[in-house]
Formats: structure tokens, sequence, C-alpha cells
């Protein structure tokens, strides 16, 4: 009888193998079987090959360093110091996170181009296209998110240690050598492959302001979408998936194993006056430069013809719907939502597998759903349509789905596992001895308690699903297309305007998302509010 | 409990072994369980004593040997038919419920109506004087009342037979000494059965009508305090129980003469 009991849930954990088999590992296999000796020769052969894949790394190298210092200081202002305003910042903060790559790459043209609003302000001289447009465009795109994973970090520094170390009259530069090093190298090495990968990968911003530069992501997407060439397309796509396995090996064996268990002790919040005045200037500065381009996006879309006639005007909204920009966004919301409900549940039954239900499936479970952060969004695309075209899914809005499922689970998948992990190992057992089943400690215990998680991993799908334009763009057709590829229809015709009304609506969408789900958390806190009141 | 000998057998292990993946965490132990005794279970860490607890309950599969209650052999059977409850140090409530709402929690699950399981749930809190918190959350109390409050969840059952694994290792001393009245009460009250593993001699002595020391996989001796203090089995335990006994002794003595 027991025997029976294992062999279900053996069952499902091989259904999921499967599942994330067909959807991660089929493809990229694919892929890198489509590679033949010819194209290799092609490629490698061509005679930009090894300008541009310098300038991929140098430009990457440049971004990466420059994202992650400025992410870091952010990272010390809002959590280490004793300003106020820090719930404001950190939502103007994310902002950018809420948009496309490429409507980075926009703004800046818009503000910064040849006709830009600061180039005729200022009569600036300078041009944006090339290598610091690319450097600059990437920082925007990538800052938030180095930003959140540093404040994390900080958050769950011990502070113990350096007050020991103060007790002791250890120097403050030897704290740093001896505590703080040592501590933040792994984090910091996470985030430095983080960002590079998602810097090296991105096609948008390059796209836009590269200019004479470019870089692979580039190339590879030109080949596949302007010439349809898929044989080279898969070169450039394992190039692109060689920095993200690094990445991703780096990043596997950097990982601690739960410790947060132990209690920590937050660090005293830094209220010198000095600190706190450069932390306000640091943190007022970045907030105006994260909404200067979507200010601009609101100057150049609302305006009659910018910069002749600058009166206020809907033409630019009437234009984008007019060329069905209503469907599409029907289209982008729908995929949205169906990702973010089947990948919440997908990585919620995953993680429920590998966190709670520990076993040799488990832990290749567990990697596979991670390999998939290891795949570069062109990569996917190109992996997908080698796969299923000629199936029946290709075409509809469910490949679609597909590819961004697989695109975005790895981390909400990691936050369902640690936030499963975290609950008392012995809640099985006791259910076990109480008589409760597995099925039912899941819908009573387990996701009640995940729920701020499962959220989480909601809105996480759902904004990244509207903004994406990696692996969409290989696999949208006009009927399915999502609204953030509109963006790089008008880009090709040079419609700023039009596509900054894109952009605006995307964020739009997004910030309503989130908005609603700021909302429920709060009725939450606030209903437990009322319930403690109630207790007394 | 001056005549053990009388005392009708609840549960009888023989032979029991466990290996894991080759490693031997329990070896032949073989020994009897009264009904309505308190039995302690003493040894270093990684003697097996956790292993053996989860054996008996069901939780885990021994590699050889058998157990019996009552004696009916229940070697294999699930852990909810075994009529046994168990305690761990970490509580494990369900945090997302109330007091209440943990220890009502199997009464509902087993088809009782509602009114009559919130009822006997309230009834198994007042007894533990937990009353006053029903509606709390298990994350807003002390240690000390979530331990109350997972013994409820598992007397509300009227189990025949509670484990404990070091339910008060993680609890301030005060807490422990209170605690440990409460649990022998309860004992006495509802007549059950309690096997539990401890760490600390002081509290086994106290508590238990018989202790049982292990060391090394391996069942060294069971017997009442007095008999272990008289009569050690071998060295080990005269090193391992008399020593510390006495070391503690001795500091109370000085304390008391100050
Ligand atoms: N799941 C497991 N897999 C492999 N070995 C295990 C497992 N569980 C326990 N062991 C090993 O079996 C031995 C006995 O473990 P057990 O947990 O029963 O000890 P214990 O007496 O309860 O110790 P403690 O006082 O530290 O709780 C130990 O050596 C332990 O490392
Ligand atoms: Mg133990």
């Amino acid at each position: 009888m027991r025997k029976n009991k294992q062999a279900a849930p053996a069952a499902f954990k091989l259904i999921l193998l499967c599942v994330f088999a067909a959807l991660v590992l089929l493809p990229l296999l694919r892929m890198l079987l489509h590679i033949s000796p010819e194209s290799l020769k092609s490629v490698f052969s061509s005679a930009g090959i090894g300008g541009i894949l310098a300038q991929s790394l140098i430009v990457t190298l440049t971004a990466t360093v420059i994202t992650v210092l400025i992410a870091y200081v952010l990272a010390y202002c809002l959590e280490r110091t004793g300003i106020r305003g820090k719930e404001l910042f950190r939502l103007i903060l994310i902002l950018p996170m809420l948009i496309p790559s490429i409507s980075h790459g926009m703004g800046l043209i818009i503000l910064l181009g040849n006709n830009g609003i600061l180039t005729r302000m200022f009569h600036l001289q300078t041009s944006i296209y090339g290598f610091w447009g690319i450097v600059i465009g990437s920082v925007m795109y990538a800052f938030p998110v180095a930003f959140l994973m540093l404040a994390d970090v900080m958050h769950y520094e011990d502070c113990s240690p350096y007050e020991a170390a103060k007790v002791l009259n250890i120097p403050r530069w030897r704290q740093m050598t001896s505590i703080t090093m040592p501590f933040l190298r792994k984090p910091l090495i996470s985030v430095i492959f983080a960002v590079f990968t998602m810097i090296i990968t991105d096609y948008g911003v390059p796209l836009m302001v590269g200019g004479k530069i470019k870089t692979i992501s580039v190339v590879m997407y030109q080949e596949v979408i302007g010439q349809l060439n898929f044989d080279t397309g898969s070169v450039y796509g394992a190039i692109l998936l060689l920095p993200a396995v690094v990445a991703f090996l780096v990043d596997l064996s950097n990982r601690d194993k739960g410790s947060s268990a132990f209690v920590i002790k937050a660090f005293p919040l830094n209220k010198n006056r000095g600190t706190l005045a450069f932390s306000y200037i640091y943190c007022i500065v970045v907030s105006l430069l994260t909404v200067l381009p979507i200010i601009s996006f609101m100057v150049l879309g609302f305006t009659a013809k910018y910069p002749n006639d600058m009166r206020f005007s809907f033409y630019n909204v009437q234009r984008v719907f007019d060329l069905d920009g209503g469907q599409y966004l029907l289209n982008s919301v729908l995929i949205a939502v169906l990702v973010a409900l089947v990948g919440s549940l997908l990585g919620f039954m995953t993680a429920y597998m590998t966190a709670r239900m520990k076993s040799g499936l488990s832990r290749l479970l567990h990697l596979i759903a991670m390999t998939a952060m290891a795949i570069p969004g062109i990569v996917l695309g190109l992996s997908y349509v080698l796969v299923y075209k000629g199936s029946p899914v290709y075409g509809t809005i469910i490949i679609l789905v597909m590819a961004n499922l697989v695109h975005f689970i790895a981390s909400p998948y990691l936050m369902m596992y640690n936030s499963l992990g975290k609950i008392n190992e012995n809640i099985e057992a006791v259910g076990q001895t109480l008589r409760i089943g597995r099925l039912r400690l899941i819908k009573d215990v387990f996701l009640p308690q995940s729920m701020s998680t499962l959220r989480e991993m909601f809105a996480y799908f759902f904004v990244n699903s509207m903004m994406t334009i990696s692996a969409v763009s290989f696999l949208a057709t006009t009927d399915t297309k999502p609204i953030s590829l509109m963006i790089t229809q008008f880009e090709a015709q040079m419609q700023l305007e039009n596509a900054a009304i894109v952009s605006l609506l995307i964020l739009l969408v997004n910030l309503l998302l989130k908005g609603t789900i700021a909302l429920l958390r709060r009725r939450k806190l606030r209903k437990l509010g009322a319930s403690a009141v109630l207790d007394h | 409990m001056d005549t053990l000998k009388d005392k009708k057998t609840k549960l009888r292990i023989t032979d029991l072994s466990k290996n894991y993946d080759g490693k031997c965490a329990l070896e032949h132990v073989s020994f009897d369980v009264f009904q309505g005794e308190f039995l302690s279970i003493l040894g270093p860490s990684g003697c097996g004593k956790t292993t053996l607890l989860r054996i008996l309950i069901g939780l885990l599969e021994a590699s050889s040997g058998t157990v019996a209650l009552n004696g009916k052999d229940i070697t294999n059977a699930p852990p909810a038919e075994r009529s046994m409850g168990i305690v761990f140090q970490n509580y494990a409530l369900f945090e997302n419920m109330t007091v209440l709402g943990n220890v009502e929690y199997a009464l509902k699950i087993r088809k009782e109506t509602r009114a009559t399981a919130r009822q006997k749930a309230k009834e198994m809190l007042a007894l533990l004087g937990m009353s006053e918190y029903e509606n709390k959350k298990p994350g807003d109390l002390s240690g000390g009342q979530q331990q109350r409050v997972a013994i409820a969840r598992t007397l509300v059952l009227h189990p025949e037979i509670i484990l404990f694994d070091e339910p008060m290792s993680a609890l301030d001393v005060d807490t422990r000494i209170t605690l440990r009245r409460e649990i022998k009460s309860l004992q006495a009250q509802f007549d059950t059965t309690m096997i539990y593993i401890t760490h600390d001699q002081e509290e086994a002595f106290a508590m238990a009508d018989r202790i049982m020391i292990m060391n090394n996989a391996h069942l060294v001796q069971i017997d009442t305090p007095d008999a272990i203090v008289e009569h050690p089995a071998d060295d080990y335990v005269r090193r391992f129980v008399l020593e510390n006994l006495q070391a503690k002794a001795d500091s109370i003595r000085r304390f008391v003469r100050g």
C-alpha cells in the first residue's frame, strides 16, 4: 500500500519532467543540432565577425560595470540610510522594468537624437548613436534589476559581525576586507553575471541606438527576422547561449542553500547628515533620469507633430488604434494572463515537488527548471521556430504562451521554491499522523501560506509577457501579434511618436496590474490588522 | 508507578533495525512500553533517537523488525492508523490558521460536525490554559505557547500514545519546568502512554517512569531511574548519566549553600 503512495508523486514528477523537456530542452537541442559545419564556417569566416564579438563584449562589460555601480549606491541609499520617501523612490526606480528594452533605446533617441528634445533645448552637438548610446540604454534597462537584487542582498546581510568588529576595535578597512568582501563576493558575482547576460542578449537597445555598432544579438535578429537565415542564426544563437550558460553554472555553484534560516540582525540606518544629503540628491537624480524617457514619450506621443506643431493632440493614439493597436493590445493581455495563470500553476506544482518531496527526480526537475533561465529570449524564439514549425500550435497564440512561459519561469519558480522550502519541514509528517492528506495540506496550508509569493509570480509573468519583444518576434503572426512588437514595427518606419504611445500603453497596463496586486495585498493586511484588533 | 511488572504491554518493539543507504542508524533494538507509562529516551546526538520515533509512528520504514500495538502488528500500518500523535521540537504548526483552527482542523476532516469539532478544540485549549489565545496566529505566540498548541492539536484526537521529539529544547528554563508539570498532569488525566526524547538528563529523571539509554544505534539500558542510578549497565551509562547528574547536583548543592 505504501509503495503505491510513493508511485503517484513519482509519476507526477515524471510528467513535469516531460513538460519541461518538451518546452526547454528539446528546442534547445534542436537549435544546436541545426548548426552545420557550413554555417559555422560562413559565420566565422565572415569579415566583421571578430569586430562584432569584440564590440559586443566591450559594450556589455562597460554597461555592466556602470549598472552595478549605480545600482549598488542606490541600494545602499535605500536600504541603509534614514532617508524618507523610500517607497516613492522604489516605485519610480522600478518603472523601467515595466517597459520593453527597445523603449529605453527609443527614449534616448527622443531625448538626445538629432532632433531630440534635449538636443534642441541645449543645442547639443554630440551623437547618441553608437557605443555610448548602447551603454546608456542598456544601463537604463538593466539597473532596476541589479538594484532589486542588491537591495535584497543588503536587506539580508547580518549586522552582528560589524558590531563585534567595532567592539574589538578592528579598523574600517579591515572590516571591509574581512567581513564585507567575503559576504558580498557570491551575491555580487551573481548580480554581475545576471546583468551581463541580460545586456548581451538584448537586441532592443542596440537595434535602436547602435548606429554603426552591431552586437551579436542584433546580427542574429537581422539574420533570422530580416533574412530568414536560420542556419547562421543558430550559430549566433549558440554564441549567445555561452555567457548565459556560464552565468547559470556560476550562479548554481554560488547559491547558498537555504541560509535564511538563522536570525539576522538588521543594520542601524545611517543618519549622518552628509550621507543623508548625498542620498537624497543621488536618489532624486537617478529617479529623474528614470522618468525622463517616460516624460519624453508623453511629450512626443501627445503633440500634433513634433517638433513643428507642439499642440496637444490624440492623433498618435488614434493612429495606433487605427493600425489595429487595440487588437494587438488584447492579444498581449490575453497572452500575459494565460502565461501568468499557467506559469503560476506550473511554477507552484514544480516548486512543491522539488521543495517538499525531495528525491533524485526532484533535483533533476529543479535543474531543468533553472536551465530555462540560461536561454536568452531570442535563442528561445529561434529554437521554437525550428521545433514547432508545422505543428498545429505554430502560428497560434498557444506557441507564444509556451515560449513566454519558458522564457520567464525560472525566477518565479525560484521564488516559490524558496518560499515553500521555508515552511516547517515537519508539516507533512504532522499531516500524516493527523490523517490529513497531501492534497488537503496543499489546499489548506501550503497555498494559503504562499499567496503573496503566488501574487508576485503572477505579476512577474504578466509584466514580462506584456513587454517582451525577444522570443515572440520570431513566433508571432499578424493575427497573434502582441502590442510590444508594434514598437519594432514603428521603429523600422521611424515613427517614434507612435512607438512612444505603444510604450506608454504597455506601461499603463503593467502599472494597472501592479496596482491591483498592491491593493489586494493591502486589503489582506488590513484584514489581518482588523482581526488582530478584534482579539483584544 | 511502583509495580511496572503488572502493567499491560502497550507497544512491543522487536529486533528493529534501520539502515540509511548502508549507514546503520538503529541496530537490533527490542523493548516493551507499558500502558500509561512515561518513557524517556536519552542518548548522544546521532544515536538514532529520532529514527526510532519516526519508525514507531510510521513516518519511516524499518529495514527489519516489527512494531506491535496492543498485541497487533502495525509495522506496515500508515501513521494515521496507529493511534499515535507526535510533537516536534519546532512545533510544526499551521502558520496560516489560528490557534483554534490548528486544533480543530483534524477533527473537521474526520467528519465531525463543525460545532462539535469547535467545542472539543476549545475544551482542549482551555485545559492547556490557551483559551485567551484561540484567535491568534502561531507566529504571535511564545515558544511555550506554541508547544501547548501542538500538544492540544495531538491530544484532541485522543491518541493512545504520544511521542515527543525534544519538545522543549528551544524553550527557556522556566517554561520547561511549567510545561513538564502540565504534560505529566495531562498524561495522568488521559492515561496516555508517552515516549519522550530529551537531551536533558535532569528532565528525563524528573519526568520518566522508565528511562531508555541509547548509544551508537544500540539500546544500552532501559530501566527505572532508580535502577539506572544503582546499577548502570556499563561504563558508558555511568559516565553519560551519572557524571552529568553529579555535576548538576554539585552545582545545586553549591547554590543552596550560597
Ligand atoms: N534521512 C537520512 N538519511 C541518511 N542518514 C540519516 C537520515 N536521517 C538520519 N540519518 C543518520 O542516522 C543517524 C541517526 O539519526 P537520528 O536523527 O535518529 O539521531 P538522533 O539521535 O535523533 O540525533 P539528535 O539528538 O541530534 O536529534 C545519524 O547518524 C544521522 O546522520
Ligand atoms: Mg533527533
